[in-house]
């Protein structure tokens, strides 16, 4: 591919960055949640070798907090912090990769859709459509009794296959609507091909969008794989949220117990204070790539 | 009400390709629990002929017909009300198990949604007309956290805190079963006290949504210059939130209408969790234990609520805003 | 002298913005005497729509009345009343005939439940009765009242629209209506029935009224005063004639020349260039000198204030004997 010549476009701003996210101490609250989850993600198993943290101790069992286990300790007397940082890991992978899928399907199809339009629009928005109408959950729930297996990977695709619906149609309306501006028109007459316009030119527009979905992604493909290992449809798979809630749930009999509060709660709070830290930082993103918003200042 | 008759056309269409989908999605992939029990039955020692025939009455297919004929059997069963029996449940009707689940799905969930909508419209309204100030803040962001949260943790805090640690309510089932069922006064206080804590974990994991899009649309009619004239002409605090009211809540409707169809998908935590015999749990349970006839029913019942509710949405959208009316 | 229906006195109305408060209407003084009609004219922008919304204590939210007094004979200073009693006085009293009135309907109701709920804000004893009247002037502004009544606001056209807004502030029979530039959105045909309908109600009803609008023709047909309003001010005011004849403000004196004349020397047909300044925070110097031709020194200095030149005409400039023919060279 040629490099596209200097077509006059809107540039997404990069510069004032810092400025914009230390505007406002939610956001550097935000940035500092994400930060400590990809530590725990990176460093669990270095912080807590599972060898040794993971080890049934039944002298211990639901112990509320002290020094040793500041969370307390689950029905095996295993620390609480331990498995919470040790799901980390396991949770953001299957996250993360399931969001890049979802975002790069949705992107790809809505681009397509957008811009080749005519027979191949209508046969993508109708699948589309039909994504989007089946409830993701139940599906979801669907596909993974049947395939029955515990590989993570497995999880992304089906995550990633069951999402990408509602980012594929906005995607192709902004298609359109982005298709009828001034520089798109201009490449066009510097003689652009339909390929080039759509990933040179019209992507880098909705990077921001992106970006953002790809956040807000992130989290749902988080709750939709904590949920499935919640209701115990896909095989046993330990070190993860889901699998505590589970346990919680039920064999552990923790809810016997009024002893067993930091169990119960700790891997709950541990995707509040993720999904907090994505919204506060979204906050900052709209900011980043929408100059209106930048003067108001008055969203958060 | 031509345009009516096409869009009804349009969902009975989709309803259509979610069920075939459904079908070749559990008939074509790996682990086809169909030929997995087949293939059982033959290494059990069974004949081919046995092993048919036992499959027969287990799954209501018979495993050596071409997929397509199975298919149109389905499709044919399916039209006249016949969507098969249970395998867990031995031979009882599918329709029947949905029939019995089916009145406390509905009862739970449009309670949810309706307590949350007008929670989220109240605060929403609340944050429009004080917007920029602390309130606003505050709510928008606590709003913002809880939109999207998924109802299995709220409703899990709400299981742990009020039903363990300060037992207030009812854990499990939706109505004592000591009470003989009826529209009784002991029976129906029975439901309303287990629904409690379900319809409340509903409510908090919906209302932050519907309290950011009535901020959305209630700012956009604040903006409005008929706002200022009912100022002007002197109509009563009252009169005024009244027509911002409904003017905010129009662009609302479309959403409300589509998420009683998705609620239903949202209804397998809650009443798993909270033990409630309602089509989630149903979903959930056939789903543990491959329950095929009644996850492939209920899946398809869930699928069509949403395709339906968008139907619904569409058709009624018109009949409320004077402007689509004609 | 007859007798003073409203006085606005040393207005100030500010707008927050994120560079500061923007004076939208700075100290304005105005009178209007019963049954006249005072013309408000001045570029878009200037403040025109901002004073006739706070003479109602009703500017739209960021603005915010800073000071001032709005006296009306007979009540007081409207600014001191309790808020009940201000949405009482409000479309009883004194009217509004709005410039956006296009869009002043609740769009999901008919305009009868609309006029029936003014008749329960204003404790119209019989609505029907009130109903009937809307029907009547309806039919005065040659709209079919009763096709009107059962429109919503969405089947009306623009022009339509625009009758019912000026039949709506007629419906209670204020004493003051304030006209913000009614004709604008109608056709030439539709701006003279409107006019006609005004005069006339005006004549019949002793009715006072504010007339705002661009169309300078329109003011020197209706209006008994004028008053010329420059970046929240007001520069010049005086009885219609005298000021079509000889304007004494640079500001009044350009507007006129912009406007096409049959007679006149066609040398003094100058229009104006540039724009108004927007007003952020305290200002120093006359705000028009930028764009005048007989700005001094003393321009800069201190802001001219409204000094009298003759018995009811009044002028804010330092350099009112300047003459068109020495300055313009
Ligand atoms: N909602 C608002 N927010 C901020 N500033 C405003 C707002 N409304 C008016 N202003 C400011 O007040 C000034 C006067 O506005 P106003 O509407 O009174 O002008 P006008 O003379 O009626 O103009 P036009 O002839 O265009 O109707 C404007 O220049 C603007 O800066
Ligand atoms: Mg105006």
């Amino acid at each position: 591919m040629t490099s596209v010549p200097a077509v006059e476009r809107p540039r997404v701003v990069h510069h004032g960055l810092g400025r914009i996210f230390f505007s406002k101490p939610i956001r550097v609250l935000g940035l500092s949640i994400i930060l400590l989850y990809i530590l725990m993600a990176l460093l669990g198993p270095v912080i807590f070798p599972p060898q040794i943290a993971l080890v049934a101790n039944p002298a211990k069992v639901f112990q509320g907090p002290t020094w040793a286990d500041p969370l307390g300790t689950d029905f095996q007397g295993v620390s609480v912090l331990a498995e919470v940082v040790l799901g980390a890991r396991g949770v953001l992978m299957v996250g993360i990769a399931a969001a890049f899928f979802i975002v790069v399907l949705g992107v790809l199809v809505g681009l397509v859709a957008g811009f080749v339009g005519g027979l191949v629009d209508t046969v993508l928005m109708r699948v589309t459509d039909l994504f989007i109408a089946v409830p993701q959950f139940p599906l979801l729930l669907l596909v993974a009794s049947i395939l029955n297996t515990s590989s993570p990977w497995m999880l992304v695709l089906m995550l990633s296959l069951t999402s990408w619906g509602a980012l594929a149609r906005s995607v192709r309306s902004q298609v359109l609507s982005l298709r009828e501006r001034d520089f798109v028109e201009a490449a066009r007459g510097l003689g652009l091909g339909t390929r080039n316009i759509a990933f040179k030119v019209i992507l880098p527009n909705m990077l921001s969008y992106v970006a953002m979905n790809f956040m807000i992604s992130i989290t749902g493909a988080i709750y939709a794989e904590v949920g499935l290992l919640f209701l115990g449809v896909t095989p046993f798979n330990p070190d993860n949220w889901g699998v505590m809630l589970r346990q919680a749930a039920g064999t552990s009999g923790a809810l016997y117990t009024t002893k067993s509060m930091f169990y119960v709660l700790a891997p709950l709070l541990a995707i509040l204070l993720l999904q907090s830290g994505i919204i506060f930082v979204l906050g900052a993103l709209d900011e980043v790539f929408n100059p209106r918003l930048r003067k108001g200042g008055a969203r958060a | 009400m031509m345009r009516t008759i096409r869009r009804f056309g349009v969902a009975v269409v989709m309803i259509w390709m979610v069920t075939t989908l459904t079908f070749f999605l559990i008939r074509l992939m790996p682990g086809n629990p169909i030929a997995t029990a087949y293939q059982t039955l033959l290494q059990q020692g069974m004949t081919a002929q046995q092993a048919a025939v036992q499959i027969h009455i287990l799954y209501d297919v018979y495993p050596n017909q071409p997929v397509l004929t199975q298919y149109f059997v389905y499709l044919w069963n399916l039209v006249h009300g016949n969507l098969g029996t249970s395998i867990v449940y031995t031979g009882r009707p599918v329709l029947g198990l949905i029939l019995a689940a089916a009145p406390w799905t509905l009862l739970l969930v449009s309670m949810g949604l309706l307590i949350s909508f007008v929670i989220g419209l109240l605060l929403g309204v609340i944050v429009a007309i004080h917007r920029d100030t602390w309130i606003d803040n505050l709510t928008s962001q606590v709003a913002s956290v809880f939109h999207g949260v998924p109802n299995y943790i709220t409703g899990f805090i709400f299981l742990y805190f009020f039903t363990v640690m300060w037992p207030w309510f009812p854990f499990g089932n939706i109505y004592n079963p000591s009470i003989a069922v009826g529209l009784t006064f002991p029976f129906v206080a029975s439901v309303a006290y287990h629904a409690v804590l379900p319809v409340a974990a509903y409510v908090f994991g919906a209302f932050g949504g519907w309290t950011l899009s009535t901020k959305s649309a209630a700012m956009a009619v604040l903006g409005d210059d008929f706002m200022m004239a009912d100022k002007i002409r002197g109509l009563t605090s009252a009169q005024r939130l009244d027509h911002l009211v409904n003017n905010s809540i129009l662009p609302l409707f479309t959403g409300f209408v589509l998420s009683l169809g998705f609620m239903f998908g949202g209804s397998v935590f809650i009443e798993s969790m909270f033990s409630i015999p309602g089509l989630g749990y149903l979903v959930q349970s056939a789903t543990t234990q491959r329950d095929y006839p009644v996850m492939q029913a209920t899946f398809m019942l869930l699928s069509a609520a949403v395709i339906l509710a968008n139907f619904a949405a569409d058709t009624l959208y018109s009949r409320i805003d004077p402007r689509i009316r004609n | 002298m007859s007798e003073v229906a409203v006085a606005v006195d040393d207005l100030v109305v500010e707008f927050s913005s994120d560079e500061g408060p923007v004076r939208a209407v700075d100290r304005v003084n105005l009178q209007l005497e019963r049954g006249k009609i005072l013309g408000l004219i001045g570029e878009s922008g200037c403040g025109k729509t901002t004073v006739a919304h706070a003479m109602l204590n009703a500017v739209a939210e960021p603005g915010r009345i800073v000071r001032g007094r709005i006296h009306y004979a007979g009540h007081g200073d409207l600014l001191g009343m309790s808020e009940e009693a201000q949405r009482l006085f409000r479309w009883q009293h004194v009217s509004v005939v709005f410039q956006a009135s296009q869009n002043t309907l609740n769009p999901l109701q008919r305009i009868e439940a609309q006029i029936r709920e003014l008749a329960r804000a204003h404790r119209i004893s019989n609505p029907n009765a009130l109903v009937g009247r809307a029907r009547e002037i309806c039919d005065r502004l040659r709209l079919d009242g009763r096709r009107m009544l059962d429109a919503y606001p969405h089947q009306l056209s623009g022009g339509m629209r625009q009758r019912v807004g000026i039949m709506l502030a007629l419906l209670l029979q204020p004493e003051i209506i304030l006209f913000d530039e009614p004709t604008t959105a109608l056709d030439s045909l539709s701006q003279e029935s409107v006019l006609r309908i005004i005069e006339e109600i005006h004549a019949k009803e002793g009715i006072s009224g504010v007339f705002i609008t661009h169309d300078l023709g329109i003011v020197a047909e209706v209006a008994d005063v004028v008053a010329v309003m420059y970046a929240g001010r007001i520069v010049e005011t005086a009885p219609t004639g005298t000021l079509f004849n000889a304007p004494r403000h640079p500001y009044s004196r350009a507007l006129l020349n912009a406007l096409p004349r049959l007679t006149g020397d066609p040398r003094a047909a100058k229009g104006l260039t540039g724009a108004p300044p927007k007003v952020v925070g305290e200002v120093a110097g006359c705000l028009f000198r930028e764009r005048c031709r007989f700005q001094t020194a003393q321009c800069k200095m201190a802001e001219p204030v409204l000094t009298s030149v003759d018995a009811d005409h009044r002028v804010a400039c330092f350099k009112i004997n300047e003459e068109d023919g020495r300055a313009s060279v």
